[in-house]
């Protein structure tokens, strides 16, 4: 299975002088569609970020390699690679304004900027001649030809299958990487990637500059088949073209846009019997297909296995990264308009205890805990590790610093297998490149296997090995608990903030998690945590601190902290109050 | 300053047509929660129609009119049918429809291109002038704009004096809490796609005599739309009506000084600056 893809490749390329002058343009349009599409493909498939306006870079590309060479006279194979740069530089730039626009909103704003461009194309008559266009020579390369004794269509058809392969490998290769995983986690699970320490605005910025580039490139390649360059390289309907060849073709997939991409290109072409219905005919397939396969095509191929992991053969143990100081939470407030969610707090995270945090409903438990994670900040007060002040800090870098929690609710990638999800959560580990992840040199492999054995210990500590290769989604909810705490432990935090962990586990359930969370403590770890289960949070819990609408109201080690009055007062009631006696009336 | 009132006032008219598709497209976004790709579609056919209807039935203007709402209107339906409600409906359905209802708007440019052709057909409207003070204004304008108005607050009376409009506001909140009062969420969403498209059929047909009928109208209405629907924030009524009326106004103004092209850069960087600052659009909040 493994050999399929490259074998069809190769084929292609043995194939490709032997076609028709015919069926060599349709080809080589479907090669360029097929780019394109594998490039929309990473904001879309990705981000989940739908770009209404990828006709930008491809047509920045097909203008910058174009007017390169009819200007400066440069080889215009030169120029395209050259031209790849504008589409980095626009996606760079798209890639920071995603950080704010997202949505309906993300759309729009690409297909303004491509119909920005068209508009400068058309209008900038000296530089690009508007709406005749710009002629470019065929860019025959007269002893390549003579060398090969291939013609131009030959040469230019081989460059294209080459390219589309190469772009395929890049992709892949970025998509299986630590970048890769940060994208899915960005895309699905936002607040998750963040609590591991995953900087959306890099990742966003890289994927958006990657797919720029690469639609440039397509742009580039495109030029040699039509010859001229015209505002129309920008138009609406080229953007639409790649976003629904990757829809078609389906996102999930590195080949889906690739087969939509041809499919896109081949169609129209093979519906000429119908003449002028022709485009509504493959509307209608389109439609068809959507309606049937919303997955895309690719979903009528067999899919590939998910690769079943072994345990690494060097086990790791896991363990806190050493943090040298003790986290200090100093008069934190925070208000949402008039409620005062947290007001005036103070108390201090010991190393190496477990801090109780409980509270009634509304205590204000939850927004402490993103406050110190740095997930909200305070309107006033700090949060201090150490030297440093966390709640300046955003929260990826809060993650970064060694302060990492979880979620009340269930927070994973259910898409994805136990295994993967807990990969995310070793993004922090070790830096990486783009460039090591697509060149994927040994040592390279040796960080990768340094993720994996982490990743692995953290499954095994929670006791989820057998299920590592499951889905996340198909896991019962008490192992979907346990999952999240094991991408947080991938982190190796020095400060875990668990939110309400034991939150509808059973009896035997909270046992174990309580267990876990000992022995975490003999490893060296500190803990905080909110949570309901006061019978375990009484065993558990070196010191207790209880919050009552959003103010401390007692703190101290659990014994007296059950026997002091505010606190009885604030879980039970008093014993006279009114409210009760009237209920019993009614 | 007689010319800048002039074009005010013709922008005005221009305006309505934009903003009465543009409603229908925040209508179908706030109640369905999804871009219907196609809805530029509805204002060529609309226009369309009625053009036909004049043209070789021979009947008066204003009948075309309301057979071109008519037709245009079960056309939506029939669209809602086939690609966006049960598409909808499917995880991950909201993007997904933007294909299947890009498939659908496809279907119709092109058989109409196929069967009727790209040139042209012109059609008159109401004749007559009326004059302003010193603004002249032909009669059709003003009707357009007149028609425009009764619309929109036939629409405000809709929602908020009938049973239809409340459970449309309904579920334009939420879905689910809709249904647990019993709302039959999928009817009202059916309807509010007909409705939609019914309004913009109406655009079309007002818009026919002043622009000439082409079979790719429905495209630059499609992003015009989408723009005002932007500018004035998803699902925002208000905001659809009157960032419309703006935009055809600043798009007939600034036809004074500057050509229609610099004149679209510059409407589409000031969309992008305002995306940047209040990326929620100018009228936050949804569908009330």
């Amino acid at each position: 299975m493994k050999f399929v893809i490259p074998a069809v490749f190769v084929a292609a390329l043995v194939a490709a002088p032997f076609l028709p002058t015919y069926y060599q343009g349709l080809a080589i349009y479907a090669c360029i569609l097929a780019i394109f599409a594998t490039s929309a493909n990473i904001s879309l498939g990705q981000l989940g970020l739908i770009s209404f306006g990828h006709a930008a870079f491809f047509g920045l590309g097909a203008y910058a390699a174009g007017l390169l060479n009819f200007y400066t006279g440069m080889n215009y194979w030169l120029a395209v690679p050259l031209a790849i740069l504008p589409g980095v530089a626009l996606g760079a730039l798209v890639g920071l304004a995603s950080l704010r626009l997202s949505g309906a909103y993300f759309a729009i704003a690409t297909l303004v900027t491509s119909e920005i461009l068209r508009l400068v194309a058309l209008n900038w008559v000296s530089f690009t001649r508007g709406p005749m266009g710009v002629v470019v020579h065929r860019p025959r390369e007269k002893w390549l030809e003579a060398l090969t004794g291939r013609d131009f269509g030959d040469l230019y058809l081989m460059l294209c299958i080459l390219v589309l392969a190469l772009v395929l490998f890049v992709v892949s290769r970025v998509n299986r990487s630590l970048i890769g995983r940060a994208w899915v986690a960005l895309r699905d699970q936002p607040k998750l990637a963040e609590s591991v320490g995953i900087w959306p605005l890099r990742y966003k910025v890289i994927a958006i500059a990657m797919s720029g580039g690469i639609a440039a490139l397509a742009g580039g390649l495109f030029v040699p088949r039509v010859l001229v360059l015209s505002p129309d390289l920008f138009s609406g309907t080229l953007s639409a073209t790649a976003l629904l060849a990757a829809i078609l073709g389906g996102r999930g997939a590195v080949m889906g846009p690739v087969l939509g991409g041809i499919v896109f290109a081949v169609a129209p072409e093979l519906l000429r019997v119908v003449d002028e219905y022709r485009l509504a005919i493959f509307a209608l397939l389109l439609l068809v297909v959507v309606r049937v396969r919303p997955d895309g095509l690719i979903s009528l191929f067999p899919r590939r296995k998910t690769v079943h992991i072994r345990p690494p053969s060097a086990l790791v143990e896991i363990t806190p990264r050493q943090l040298p100081a003790t986290l200090s939470i100093e008069h934190l407030s925070r208000h949402f308009g008039g409620l005062k969610a947290v007001e005036d707090v103070s108390f201090e995270v010991r190393r190496g205890e477990i801090l109780g945090l409980i509270g009634p409903n509304g205590a204000g438990k939850t927004t402490c805990l993103s406050l110190i994670s740095a997930f909200l900040s305070p309107n006033s007060g700090v949060v201090r590790l150490g030297q440093l002040t966390l709640s300046t800090l955003s929260s990826h870098q809060a993650a970064q610093q060694g302060v990492v929690r979880t979620f009340q609710h269930t927070t994973v990638c259910m898409d994805l297998s136990v295994y993967e999800n807990v990969l995310i959560g070793t993004h922090l580990l070790l830096p990486e490149t783009t460039a090591a992840a697509v060149l994927r040199l040994p040592a390279y492999q040796q960080r990768e296997c340094k993720r994996q054995a982490l990743a692995w210990a953290a499954i095994c500590f929670v006791g989820l090995e057998e299920r590592a290769n499951e889905l996340a989604g198909s896991l019962a909810y008490g192992e979907q608990r346990m999952l999240s705490i094991a991408v947080a432990l991938a982190t190796r935090p020095g400060f875990l903030l668990l939110d309400e962990p034991a939150a509808g586990l059973n009896h035997t359930e909270a046992l174990v998690l309580a267990r876990l969370l000992t022995s975490l403590r003999e490893k060296g770890f500190t803990i905080a945590i909110v949570d309901h289960n006061l019978r375990m949070m009484m065993k558990l819990c070196d010191r207790i601190v209880v919050l009552h609408h959003g103010r401390m109201l007692a703190e101290g080690d659990p014994v007296t902290v059950r026997n002091t009055p505010a606190v009885i007062e604030a879980y039970l009631g008093t014993s006279d109050e009114p409210e009760k006696q009237g209920a019993t009336d009614a | 300053m007689e010319l800048l009132l002039q074009q005010i006032a013709n922008g005005l008219s221009l305006g309505m047509a934009y903003a009465l598709v543009a409603l229908g497209l925040t209508l179908v976004f706030g109640v369905l929660h999804v871009v219907n790709f196609a809805h530029g579609e509805f204002y060529m056919l609309g226009a369309l129609v009625t053009v036909l209807v004049v043209k070789s039935l021979g009947l008066p203007y204003i009948v075309a009119l309301l057979i071109a709402i008519v037709l245009v209107s079960a056309v939506a339906w029939v669209m809602d049918i086939v690609a966006v409600s049960p598409v909808a409906r499917k995880p991950g359905g909201d993007q997904i429809v933007l294909v299947s209802t890009y498939a659908a708007g496809l279907i119709i440019v092109e058989t109409v291109l196929a069967a009727i052709g790209p040139t042209p057909i012109a059609v008159s409207g109401f004749s007559g002038i009326v004059h302003f003070g010193s603004v002249v204004l032909t009669m059709h304008r003003v009707f357009m704009f007149a028609a425009g108005i009764v619309m929109i607050c036939g629409l405000y009376m809709l929602f908020t004096r009938t049973n239809f409009g409340r459970s449309l506001r309904a579920v334009a909140q939420s879905d689910y809490a809709a249904k647990v009062v019993g709302i039959d969420v999928e009817r009202i969403k059916t309807l509010t796609f007909v409705l939609a498209g019914g309004i913009a059929g109406l655009a079309g047909g007002l818009i026919a005599p002043i622009i000439t009928f082409n079979a790719t109208m429905g495209l630059h209405a499609g992003i015009h739309a989408f723009v005002v629907v932007v500018i004035g924030s998803m699902g925002s009524i208000p905001g659809a009506v009157v960032c419309g009326l703006s935009l055809g106004m600043i798009e007939s103004v600034l036809s004074i000084f500057l050509g229609q092209h610099v004149a679209a850069t510059l409407i589409y960087s000031l969309l992008l600056v305002t995306l940047f600052v209040r990326p929620q659009g100018l009228f936050q909040g949804a569908l009330r």
